[in-house]
Order: structure tokens, then sequence, then C-alpha cells
């Protein structure tokens, strides 16, 4: 097989190398400019990048659903798409493909998004289509009435599912029944039923106009006249001008105690323990995503080092902070969390094992080794993750949906280097006190009941459902 | 008019280059320069996967791939993570029936970390390899199974419809994640000869692509992998060719805890490698891919009986590839209801074939799934290491795309004609189980013998 010149008994080892020279990276700043109808545009030139990602940021909160509506914002994402003042809701979807898109549309706390991706050479008919969904949606009776029907069948699917039924639930303990967070995003059975598509035209049109949406455009724009071609097609979209918004506040119960979902015979325990913190406006920010990486980031974080890596609980537990709403008046909050599944017989010593995890790192802090190994990454791996026009896209619209400056992930980076230990650790104890943590278990009660309520984690109480 | 509606001039290339290399230990090298962002992707396949595997055995390959991240000689316990992503850098493993891959995503500058760290543990896992590692990451992977297959609704419907597609013995007849029983069964001594056996250079390729600088970057790996001796003695895997059809319809159906009754079906399809491939990846995406294909159209859209359908394609390459096809019911509906509607659009398609206009769509996604993936550079080391390790030609990733284009209306209604028919078909059905039986979950007698 080898050359009969080389002798290969055995490899020759050498040291570990040292990196080379770094090559300077940005986070890439986009240029901010507003058409006629006053739609925001901000566009960024990603040589190479063939395939163009366009979101559109609608400033239609899930709160602004009427009372007893909820999903109703869903629904109308979801009915942009089913046909226009041009084309039937089969048509709209087959010239969509033809142009080698995809179009996704979803409703969440902040925003309605809508985020097409298609190939730059088919730019323009794409954006023609988007255009026309945003400008003209047909709402059809039908084509409404197909989707609710089809939401409703999506429910028990979503329950079925051990992290999506540990989700509903967590924010069902966290929230008061007052907040629109406290229920499912897309709606629950009773409230979807409901929905027609008057009640969807009527929340299209009290919140949807160019004035008051964000459109990102991102990719290789070589050759594309994209001034020319943005007011052809969203250009042609009209709306008076938008009322001002208010926020309610985000207030969240998160005395400790734990509620199990019942899953009779499940062989694993879906856990997702969390509560409420800072978001993305708040100056802890940098620091407790430095933190909660090393509280739970990755596998050779603090969580998986032992309930994975030495005890083989799991598969994988990670911790994580998600924005809930971001605004500048600080009352925006993030949903800070911890989930994983372990299985059935080790879930008492597994969640026994985390709690230990938590009051160590509140008793002893971080090592300046963790520190490091966080911010190397974080920092790192920024243009690995912002290689493709969809990511760049993706960050530049949740800026906009959470109020941010357009320099904010930029200056994120500048921040996290800036970070210290002692800063990180004080983000993460305060993100993740030990006694003030909602724990939601999705498992067999009759197996895991007992055992978790012998480690003193707060009252236990068993669910169905 | 295959030509008439590419995205690119020079369609998914991008006058993307690649350059082939190969060691004296007989290590392939494929490398491909891209400087447009700071980053190099390198990626290792070796050419061993669950179709290796031997009764008794089966998830060995993926358990092995677990144990590659559990340190080597000059790498404590974890540090092939912790220096990679101290790096700034991204990794992982991955097992499938024919491959397992290995790969990192670095800053460009710190590439060479990622060189020396594969090959150390190419040339010396089993200086670190001891019995704590095999029994804490046995339990890992027994809680990967859990999660994803066992602890999901229809989570182990793939499971079967492998098992239904490719007989008893056949080498694709077990999925890589292996069973609970094998699991428990395999030894330390095991895994020392399964890398023994199958992981050396010369049953490997590696590919970087991205900011590099291809004579350095040649250098480096001369200079960590060149010294690891090759060799011989891996057996070929078992033959995994089969009759082009089933030759009948086989049938499972499933009473289990879950939220809605399915309609789930496994064909036989041509190989991946084959022109019929691409063929038949076409007729499956105008049938079952996408908003706008036929079971889409006639099930959700029309007869408003299922929440969602669609059609799958698991290309292989030893074997034949499997369609899968994939239909949720909805609320009230009966699963005949449905195989019928299915049964009638698949023989009206081999009848008539795609029209022009489902051909142009059907082309226009999958160049853009193809420029999705060669768009990082990532994905590129991927697709290059796959089509030197499957056909031997690297270069065969920077055109396919093409191939695809290429295709017929009539190569697809021929292919759905010969193999998408119910005698080349394994269905398997899934009925709720009633609430008051309680014999009816999936009771997993290897729970209890976990610690």
């Amino acid at each position: 097989m080898s050359d009969a010149a080389v002798s290969l008994t055995t490899m020759e080892f050498h040291p570990q190398p040292k990196p080379g020279t770094p090559r300077v990276w940005a986070f890439p700043a986009p240029e901010r400019g507003r058409l006629g109808n006053g739609l925001t545009v901000l566009r960024c030139h990603r040589p190479g990048q063939q395939v163009v990602a366009v979101e559109i940021v609608l400033d239609a909160p899930l709160d602004a659903e009427p009372e007893g509506l909820d999903g109703v914002a869903t629904i109308m994402a979801r009915a942009l798409s089913e046909g226009t003042d041009k084309h039937t809701a089969e048509e709209f979807a087959a010239e969509l493909e033809r142009c080698g898109a995809t179009l996704d549309a979803h409703a969440d706390h902040p925003a309605v998004r809508v985020s097409l991706e298609v190939p730059a050479s088919r730019l323009h008919k794409a954006l023609g289509l988007l255009s026309d969904a945003l400008r003209a949606p047909a709402f059809a009776d039908d084509e409404v009435d197909r989707l609710v029907r089809n939401r409703l069948d999506e429910i028990p699917h979503e329950t079925a599912n051990p992290a999506r039924r540990a989700a509903k639930q967590l924010s069902a303990e966290l929230f008061p029944a007052s907040s629109r967070m406290s229920r499912p995003r897309q709606g629950t059975e009773e409230t979807v039923a409901r929905i027609d598509a008057a009640a969807v035209r009527a929340f299209y049109e009290a919140h949807v106009r160019p004035a008051s949406a964000t459109a990102v455009v991102v990719g290789d724009l070589t050759g594309i006249d994209l001034d020319a071609l943005l007011d052809e097609t969203l250009g042609a979209w009209k709306g008076d001008a938008p009322r001002p918004r208010t926020a309610p506040p985000v207030t969240a119960d998160d005395t400790g105690r734990v509620v199990i979902v019942d899953r009779p015979g499940a062989v694993q325990t879906q856990l997702l323990i969390g509560r409420v913190g800072p978001d993305r406006h708040d100056r802890v920010w940098p620091a407790q995503v430095v933190g909660t990486y090393c509280l739970g980031g990755t596998l050779t974080s603090r969580l998986d080092r032992v309930l994975r890596e030495e005890k083989g609980y799991t598969y994988g537990v990670r911790a994580f902070g998600q924005v809930l709403r971001s605004l500048p008046d600080g009352t925006g909050a993030a949903m800070l969390a911890i989930s994983g599944s372990v299985d059935t017989p080790n879930t008492g010593p597994a969640l026994d094992d985390l709690w230990k995890v938590l009051r160590t790192l509140a008793a002893e802090g971080l090592t300046d080794a963790e520190r490091d190994a966080a911010v190397h990454n974080l920092v790192g791996v920024a243009p690995l993750k912002y290689e493709t026009a969809a990511s760049v896209a993706g960050t530049l619209a949740d800026q906009v949906e959470q109020h941010l400056p357009d320099d904010f992930q930029a200056q994120l980076y500048r921040r996290l280097d800036a970070t210290g230990t002692v800063e990180a650790t004080a983000a993460v104890v305060s993100a993740f006190p030990p006694d003030r943590l909602v724990t939601v278990l999705v498992g067999d009660a009759a197996r895991i009941k007992e055992p978790v309520e012998a480690l003193g984690l707060g009252e236990v109480t068993v669910v169905t459902g | 008019m295959p030509m008439g509606h590419t995205a690119t001039a020079q369609a998914g290339s991008g006058g993307l280059t690649a350059t082939e290399h190969r060691l004296a230990n007989g290590l392939r090298v494929v490398l491909s320069e891209d400087h447009l962002t700071p980053v190099a992707a390198v990626c290792l396949w070796y050419d061993v996967g669950s179709r290796h595997e031997v009764k008794g055995r089966t998830g060995l390959a993926h358990l092995f791939e677990h144990l590659m991240f559990q340190g080597s000689r000059q790498v404590q316990g974890n540090g092939h993570f912790e220096l990679v992503q101290g790096a700034g850098g991204s990794l992982n493993g991955t097992t499938s029936f024919e491959r397992t891959n290995y790969f990192e995503t670095m800053p460009a500058h710190q590439l060479e970390l990622a060189l020396w760290l594969e090959a150390d543990r190419m040339g010396s896992l089993l200086a670190a390899l001891d019995e704590e590692s095999m029994e804490n990451q046995r339990d890992v992977v027994k809680n990967e199974r859990r999660q994803r297959y066992d602890n999901v609704p229809y989570g182990t419907a793939f499971e079967k419809l492998t098992a239904l597609v490719f007989p008893d013995g056949h080498p694709y007849h077990h999925t890589p994640i292996g069973s609970m029983a094998d699991l428990d069964a395999a030894t330390l001594e095991d895994a020392r000869n399964f890398f023994r056996t199958y992981y050396a250079p010369n049953n490997a390729v590696l590919s970087v692509v991205g900011d590099i600088d291809p004579e350095q970057t040649l250098a480096w790996i001369e200079k960590y992998f060149g010294s690891i001796p090759p060799h011989d003695g891996k057996p070929e895997p078992r033959d995994g060719t089969l009759p082009e059809v089933i030759g009948e319809q086989l049938r499972e159906v499933v009473e289990e805890d879950v939220p809605a009754r399915a309609l789930m079906a496994a064909y036989r399809l041509p190989a991946d490698g084959t022109r019929a491939c691409d063929a038949a990846d076409l007729a499956l995406t105008v049938l079952g891919g996408g908003e706008s294909s036929r079971l889409h159209n006639r099930l959700v859209r029309r007869d408003r009986t299922a929440v969602a359908a669609g059609f799958g394609l698991l290309r292989l390459a030893g074997a034949p590839s499997m369609g899968w096809l994939d239909v949720k019911t909805s609320a009230g509906v009966e699963v005949p209801d449905i195989e019928a509607a299915v049964d009638e659009e698949l023989a009206r398609f081999a009848a008539e074939g795609p029209t022009a206009e489902e051909m142009e769509r059907a082309q226009a996604q999958l160049e853009r799934e193809w420029l999705d993936r060669l768009g990082t550079v990532a994905g590129r080391a991927d697709e290059l290491c796959r089509f030197a390790v499957l056909f031997g030609d690297p270069q065969l990733a920077l055109t396919a795309v093409q191939r695809v284009l290429d295709v017929t209306a009539d190569e697809v209604r021929e292919v759905a004609a010969q193999q998408l028919r119910p005698d080349n078909r394994a269905v398997l059905v899934y009925e709720p189980a009633k609430a008051d039986d309680g014999d009816q979950t999936d009771s997993d007698e290897e729970e209890g013998t976990d610690q």
C-alpha cells in the first residue's frame, strides 16, 4: 500500500501547534435607509453568498392580539403566503418554489417575522411575491379556515413532544395569567378555534403597515440595483402612519417549586428549569452570556462535565438566555433556563447533581480559565456563525425587533472580550439562584416524584395533559 | 431546457475548485481555497459506518465515534472539545450507514490545531481509551437513543421502516443508533478492535476548505498525518445489493401512544451516484417536497385529510436508496382514505410524469439546497469528502447540481413508474393506543440496568 521508500511503523508526535496571526473580522455593518412608503431597509452586501436572505419585521407583537384570540398573529403570518390579489394560494406557493425560494413566517412576542431565502439571480421575482403577500394578502375564508384546522391538528403533536410540553408549562408557571407570555405563542385549541378570516384581516389592518416595518436584505448583491428593485416591489406597499405602542412590563413568579407533567411509562424525564432575567438592553447582558456559557454552553461546561461526561445521565444539558422582549426602557426580559433530558431512574440523582453544580458555582465562582475559554469561543466563532446571509439577516432583524442599535452585535464582541471573571460569576449566579428556579419535569410521576421531593427544591405538584 | 433556468452561470459550483493529493500512507487529501471569510473547515471521513457492524454489535460505529472525543495520546480527556472551542472553533462527528465523519470549523489562523488534533486521535486513540470512557459514553449514547428515538412520538419509525425495506441479515437492516441490548453488550475490546480495523489513514479522506494556503496546509498534513502507519485487513462490508423492487407490499401496524394516526412508507430507489437517483430525487420533490407538491396540494390543501404530507430521500451508495413518505392525519381521518389518495397520485404521476413547470420548480428547489450546502466551508468540505469516499472523485461534488438540472421529465416519470409502486414499499401505520390500555407504552427493558 505505502511507498516502499518510506518506513511507516510508528507515528511521530509533535507538540501542539501555536495559532497563526488572526485576520481581522467584524460583524457586518448594515446600510440603513427608508423607502418612500416609510419602510425601513437594512442592507448588507456579503460577497459569495449566492442565496440572499430577506427578513421582514412587522410590528405586530403577540400582546396586540385581541382578548380570546391567541394565535391570530400566527394564522395571519401563515395566511400571508396563502394567496394575494394576483395569485391563488396554490399558485403563490408554486411561483415561490419556481424561484427556488423558501418563505417562512411566524409570530413571536416582539414581532411577526417573514423570512425569504432565494438565489440572487431570482431575487427580483421573489421580492415581487413577498411584496404581494405583504401588500395584498387575500385572506380568503376558505384558506383561513384550512389554516385554523391545520393549526388545531398541530397542537396534539406539540403536546406529545416532551420539550414543547415543558416549555408550555414553564410559561404558564412563570407569568401571571393576564400576561400574553403565560400562554402558548400559537394559541390554544379554544382560542384558535375562534379565529376566522375577518379576525385575521382585522389584525392585519390594525398592525401591518410599511411605516412600522423593516426589511433586512443580505447576500451577494453584485450587479443588483437594489434601490430600483425595492422601489418596484416593496415600495408598492402602502399604509397609513402607525400608532405608538406601549408594552406591559414583564413580571414573573420564580418561587422555587417543581411541577411534574405526568407521562406514565416515559423512559426519560424532560427537564426545563427557568426564571426570567435581564435582556439585551441591560448592561449585565455580556457578562450573563459569558457566565451562562460557563454553566451550560457546551459539553465541557460545568453541567455536562458532571451530568454527561462523568455520570452519563444525559445526552446533554444546556443553559441559555433567550430574549422574550427587549426594550430600551428596561421593561424587557429574557427567559433564563436549563434544559435537557435524563433517564427516568436517574432523575433524582441528576437533579441533585445539577443543584450541587449551581450551589458550588455560587459559593466558589468561576475560574479565570473557564472565563477565558468561554470568551475565546463566543468571540472566536463569530466569523463561522455569520458565514451565511441568513444568519447575518437573522441577527440584524433580531436587533430591529429588540430596539437595539445596528452595531449592537459588533459592540457585543468588544464587551464580551472586556468581561472579567468576577463579572461573569456575578451575572450567572444572579441569573440562576438555586432557590429561585421553577422546575418543570415531563416524566413518569410514579417513578420520579418521590426522589424529587426528597431534594427539597420547593413544593412538588403533578399535572396531567 | 435543463440549462435555461439555472440560478448561476456555473450552477452550484460558483467557480469553486478543489485539488487532490495522497500521502504515502494512503490518506487522501482534498483542498479547496476560498478567501472570502477568515475561516477554514476540516472534515475527515472514515469509510466505516453501521453497515460494517456485525450481528450483536449494532450501534458500535456510533458508540465508537463518541469515544473519539475522549482523548488520545497527547490530548487529555475532553481536550479535543476544549481546545477547538477555546480556539473559537466548532466541531462534531456523526455516524451514518456508510461513513463516520468528524469536522472542525476554525478561525483560519487556528487551522493547524485542528489538523494536529485529528492526527493525534487517528494515530493514537488507543493510548487513552479506557474502561471509564467506555462505560460513560455507553450511558450517554443510551440516553441519546432515548432522547431522539424512544421518548418521542413516532421516534422509532425510521428504524422500523429500515428494518422492513432491508431484510434481516442485510447490512442496512439496522440503523446507526443500534439496539439497547447491543450497546450494553459492547466491550472495550470490541472498541479497540474496531479502531484497529477501520481507523487508518488509508481508510479515510481529509478535506480542508476555506481561507487556506494550500502549500502550507499540505505541509502540515504531511507533518502530522504522514507518519501514521497504514494498515490493511479491513473486511469489505457485506454486499448490499438487492432486487430493484421488494416484490410485495410489506406492512406493519403499530399501536402506540401517538397524537394522531400516521401513514409512513419506505420505497427502494436507485443507489446514490446514479442518474436514476437524481431522477428519483426530482420525482420525490414534485410529489412531496415543499408546499406546492402534489401530495401537499392533494392531502393538506384540497382533501384536508392531513396535517402534513411529504417525501424525503435517503441517498445510499452501497444499497438501494430509500424514499420515505410521511403523512400525519387530521383529526378523525382514517388511514385507508389517505392511502387511497396517495396511491392515486403516485399512479397518475407514474403514467403522466411531471409537467414542465413541476420540473422547473423541483430543479429550482434542489438547486437552492445545493447552493446552501456549498455556501459554507463546512458544507463544502463535507460534500468533497462524500464524493471522494463513496464515488472516488471529490470533483463530482462541484458538478452535482448540474447533474440534477440535466435530468429530463421522461427519466423522472420512468423511475416513478418502475419504483414508486405498491409492490415496492414497506408501509408503517400508526394507530393511537387507547387511553385505558396500559400495555402500549414502549417499555424499555434496558433502563433498569442503567447504573
